[in-house]
């Protein structure tokens, strides 16, 4: 066989290969793996180049891969069975801020010193070590840091603020093209989404993305960027027109003579405030 | 008396509100989010009815406002 398509086959033969294997790996990022993890790649991808470019013979290369393909795969596959093997294979994470106290002992031991430390908190934001309640180094090397409850951003939860709850919008829209599984996941189909595009006048090709939010409102981006964006304003609109229907009651209710009325019309404005409270936190964001 | 024509303005208001609050009780994904808009759809259907009532007492004692 001529040299040329000898390689050309096993580039391509061997693409395949490392594909499936780097599938069958699994979901780790290079960036973020254990040094364990990292070297296998890299053996993987030395012995994969060295054997496309015929620097070692083809069965030779094929068995190489095989095994350090296997023994990861089973090591990983022991390690999700059973602590110990984990623990063994991985390490363990290593506290080195607890309470808001450096534990120099264990960063010793991490074999990290206070300048690295300080350097990986400023990779997190943290440039104050006082901010910091606990901090924990990973077997991948990464640095975790739990602030102290004073410095964490407030949330909802802390204002003591009602706020809906609100499930993940859907991409119903991709490239023009309509995506069937996710408008079904959300109770609606085709005829509903044409619909919605005819009342902005929008063609389906127009559109590059398209989405369904919590409350079942389209969103879309077009194509063409000089076009503004159709603006979805329904839920603001009706919060507006509840609004608005509430003063005029209130209005209503001083100006009509009848006492019955009066008694009527401040009953319904109070209902509807008590109405529009609740569905604030729905309707606005 | 109130100018009729300021209630049947709130009126239509408030019955479009209805229907989108309708929708709205249907699309929604999570049960706090349904209930709280088929609560206030019915709250909104109650105060819509008493309103029309309202409207047609007012156009029968004066019909100049009807229409």
């Amino acid at each position: 066989m001529p040299g040329w398509l000898d390689v050309l086959l096993r580039s391509i033969g061997l693409f395949i290969v490392v594909f499936v294997l780097t599938r069958a790996l699994g979901k780790k990022h290079p960036a973020k793996v254990t040094p364990f993890r990292f070297i296998i790649y890299t053996v993987l991808a030395v012995i994969t180049a060295l054997t496309v470019l015929n620097v070692v013979n083809l069965g030779f290369g094929l068995i190489a891969l095989t095994v350090w393909f296997l023994l990861p795969f089973t090591a990983e596959h022991l390690a999700t069975r059973s602590k110990w093997a984990h623990d063994l294979i991985y390490g363990r994470e290593t506290v080195v801020i607890q309470h808001g106290k450096v534990l120099e002992e264990n960063l010793r031991q991490a074999r990290v010193n206070g300048e690295e430390l300080l350097s990986e908190l400023r990779n997190k934001n943290v440039f104050n070590l006082a901010d910091v309640e606990f901090a924990v180094l990973e077997t991948t090397g990464d640095l975790n840091v739990l602030l102290k409850s004073e410095k964490t951003p407030v949330t909802p939860y802390d204002l003591g603020r009602q706020v809906a709850p609100r499930p993940e919008p859907q991409t119903v829209i991709l490239d023009g093209n309509i995506l069937n599984e996710q408008l079904a996941a959300l109770g609606l189909n085709r005829h509903w989404l044409k619909e919605q595009l005819e009342g902005t006048g929008v063609l389906l090709d127009n559109v590059f993305i398209g989405q369904v939010d919590a409350v079942g409102e389209l969103y879309l981006d077009l194509f063409d960027d000089a076009l503004p964006n159709p603006k979805p304003q329904v839920k603001e609109m009706l919060y507006a027109t509840l609004e608005k229907a509430q003063a005029a009651l209130t209005t209503f209710s001083l100006e009509t003579e009848d006492e019955a009325a009066k008694n009527m019309y401040s009953e319904y404005a109070g209902k509807l405030q008590e109405q529009l409270d609740i569905l604030k936190p729905h309707l606005l964001h | 008396m109130t100018t009729a024509s300021k209630l049947k303005q709130t009126l239509a208001g408030l019955k479009s509100s209805q229907a989108t609050l309708k929708d709205y009780a249907e699309k929604a994904r999570h049960d706090e989010a349904k209930a709280a808009f088929q609560e206030a759809h019915e709250v909104v259907g109650s105060i819509v009815q008493g309103m029309e009532e309202r409207v047609s007492r007012i156009e029968f004692e004066e019909p100049q406002f009807k229409g």
